[in-house]
């Protein structure tokens, strides 16, 4: 097996072959399959197969520092592959696998864009998709070298000892400042911002965050969330692994359409830990049979945190008074605030208790100053996302940049000790968002009693179950719909209850007046979101110079979107 | 073969006005029928044909015949 460095750089890796020697027979990480048994890695068992990986990685001429994309769909050799590429120094990046909605020229756009803006060196992927990925690499100023299906090596490869000194050389050279992942920020595919972190950032920052949630021995993870996501990858994959706690990993796919999977792999592997998005809540609670529960327990959970979309109180609520009879207690409702940019958390509630409500006077919020306030129509509710992990530094500010005290609300910012050095290759995004050392994070909200409240956003990102849309691609999509009048289009995320998420709503101006035809261009501008995998869920159509425009000369999203979803006003076609 | 009201069923839940759905037709194929929506999609059609569903049986369907052909098995059984 390769050993710890020896001149001791506190790595990832090093973790790990201590968690392999220190609990050889201990579970890993747990592949959870529906209607299969679940294949079970040791903490031994994942490091062997990962250095036959490496060794593979090696032989077809991955280098230390090489960028290898991994775009393989829920498969139990996908962990020891991303370890296996970790080991020879080289930085894993998970990217989705290609939805089958997703028009393949799409797919290539985006990954094309993503590896000139990320400077990917390799792909390691499945044969099935290799035809779309060609065309790629064929291409003249490709950064990517080649392509891998790591998948199909099984038995050929074979473990030298020759090669194990190699790789061990090569590690003994990696330093805890040099990279050991590279994750994107959430985003439209192609426009993701591409975040690098070392060493030492993620092995700090996952100290810190278990030391947030008391993080045991005798914790058990439970997760659906894709490992291309900040959440998934860092919480559920490279916190376990660094202090030797198993995880089940269950598929994102599989989960969206057995939601209840998530709740049986608890009460069978008797998890304790789990990190959703809010809209899981809702899913859970409100669209899963009572016969699907039959024998579950939770009772085994120390906290299901809720992250990566904004708390909702009423999706607690929900899921308490669903779950309550199954052992779900109140204090293990919990929240999270994370981004790609910090590593992942930045705060976190307490671990022994509810995550605090308040009621906030609406008016008092449009003035910036929290009025606190009776549970009432007058009031929005707000849920403590908690507060600062160790290590994390958190301010609000003003638009010049200024503190702001408590109670005032402000932009987020945050300085850590996991903080990125900046977008890969992409300064002048960098630039908007670092300075001196802070990251502003878009984010608005306030400070009470230490805990931060998370409320809004300064940009109108549509965030869609834990997903980032940017309404300016959806605009630009619907706008060369034939029918659309160009450039008359505002996206924006419309409350969607039921769901407990954001869903994408569109107004377009069309001269069309004929209202089977004005029906058929709907279907029609929902088609063109398909092909970049973006569900428009209603498309409102208005006559020409219907839409408000903005100081800027821009359609305002705000403003139409008032009209409609606020005011309910009527469309007149003349 | 799909029946009318199960295509209707579909189609109301997505609030789509018409679109052609045939027995190879995928869900991926079908504008809103996205991951988000999946749930809603199959509650809709238990509630319609007062039916019900376990996970395994759905995902196990390639295309949304065999999603039909599963609601007929389910009416053949009551």
């Amino acid at each position: 097996m390769i050993k710890p460095c020896l001149k001791k750089e506190n790595l990832e890796w090093d973790r790990w072959v201590e968690n392999a020697e220190k609990f050889p027979d201990k579970e890993a990480i747990i592949h959870w399959v529906a209607g299969e048994e679940p294949f079970r890695w040791t903490f031994s068992s994942i490091l062997k197969a990962a250095e036959s990986f490496a060794v593979g990685l090696k032989k077809n001429g991955v280098e230390r520092g090489d960028v290898c994309a991994i775009i393989i769909r829920h498969n139990k050799y996908f962990y020891p592959i991303y370890l296996g590429i970790s080991s020879i120094g080289a930085i894993p990046s998970v990217l989705a696998y290609p939805n089958p909605r997703l028009h393949p020229e799409k797919f290539t756009q985006g990954l094309e864009g993503m590896s000139n803006r990320s400077g990917l060196d390799w792909i390691l992927t499945e044969k099935v998709i290799a035809e779309v990925i060609e065309p790629i690499i064929l291409k003249e100023k490709s950064t990517i070298r080649g392509m891998f299906f790591p998948l199909e090596w099984g038995k050929n490869l074979k473990f030298e000892g020759k090669d194990l000194e190699n790789i061990e050389q090569i590690r003994a050279n990696i330093k805890d400042i040099d990279p050991v992942l590279l994750q994107h920020s959430s985003g439209t595919t192609g426009l993701q911002k591409p975040v690098l972190l070392s060493h030492k950032a993620v092995l700090d920052h996952v100290t810190n965050y278990g030391n947030a949630i008391k993080l045991n021995s005798e914790d058990r993870i439970i997760s659906w969330l894709p490992l291309y996501h900040d959440m998934g990858l860092i919480a559920a994959f490279h916190l376990p692994l660094t202090f030797g706690i198993p995880v089940v990993q269950i598929d994102t796919f599989e989960w969206v359409m057995i939601p209840s999977l998530l709740l049986e792999a608890i009460s069978k592997e008797k998890g304790t830990l789990t990190w959703l998005p809010n809209f899981a809540y809702n899913i859970l609670a409100g669209k899963v049979h009572d016969d699907e529960l039959e024998g579950i327990s939770l009772d085994s959970m120390r906290m299901f945190i809720n992250c990566s979309e904004p708390v909702r109180d009423k999706s607690h609520k929900m899921f308490y008074k669903r779950f309550k009879e199954y052992g779900v207690k109140p204090e293990s409702l919990s929240a999270c605030y994370a981004m790609a940019e910090t590593t992942f958390a930045v705060t976190q509630t307490p671990t022994d208790k509810e995550a605090k409500v308040l009621y906030v006077q609406k008016q008092s919020i449009a003035k910036g100053v929290i009025e606190l306030n009776g549970d009432d129509e007058n009031s929005r509710t707000c849920v403590s996302s908690g507060k600062a992990i160790d290590g994390c530094e958190v301010r609000i500010v003003d638009e010049k940049g200024n503190d702001l005290p408590e109670n005032y609300v402000g932009e987020i910012t945050i300085s850590s000790v996991s903080l990125f050095d900046g977008y890969r290759n992409y300064p002048e995004k960098t630039n908007a968002v670092l300075k001196d050392g802070w990251y502003y994070s878009g984010d608005y909200g306030f400070c009470l009693d230490g805990e931060y409240y998370i409320i809004g956003r300064k940009k109108d990102i549509i965030i869609v179950a834990g997903n980032n849309v940017y309404p300016e691609d959806v605009e630009d999509l619907v706008s060369h719909v034939e029918g659309v009048i160009p450039g008359r289009v505002v996206a924006f995320g419309e409350d969607d209850e039921d769901l407990g998420s954001e869903q994408i709503s569109v107004i377009a101006e069309t001269k069309i007046l004929d209202e089977t035809t004005q029906k058929k261009l709907k279907l029609e501008i929902i088609k063109a979101g398909m092909t970049e995998d973006i569900n428009i869920k209603k498309v409102y159509l208005v006559p020409s110079r219907w839409l408000i425009k903005s100081s800027a000369g821009k359609p305002s999203r705000k403003a139409n979107r008032e009209r409609l979803v606020v005011k309910n006003e009527t469309i007149t076609w003349s | 073969m799909i029946s009318e009201k199960f295509k209707k069923t579909i189609l109301n839940e997505l609030n789509l006005y018409d679109f052609d759905i045939q027995d190879d037709t995928t869900a991926d194929q079908v504008p809103g029928w996205d991951s988000l929506n999946h749930i809603n999609v199959i509650l809709a059609v238990e509630k319609a044909f007062d039916v019900h569903f376990k996970g395994i049986e759905v995902l196990k369907c390639k295309n949304i015949g065999e999603l039909q052909k599963l609601v007929n098995t389910k009416l053949d059984q009551k």
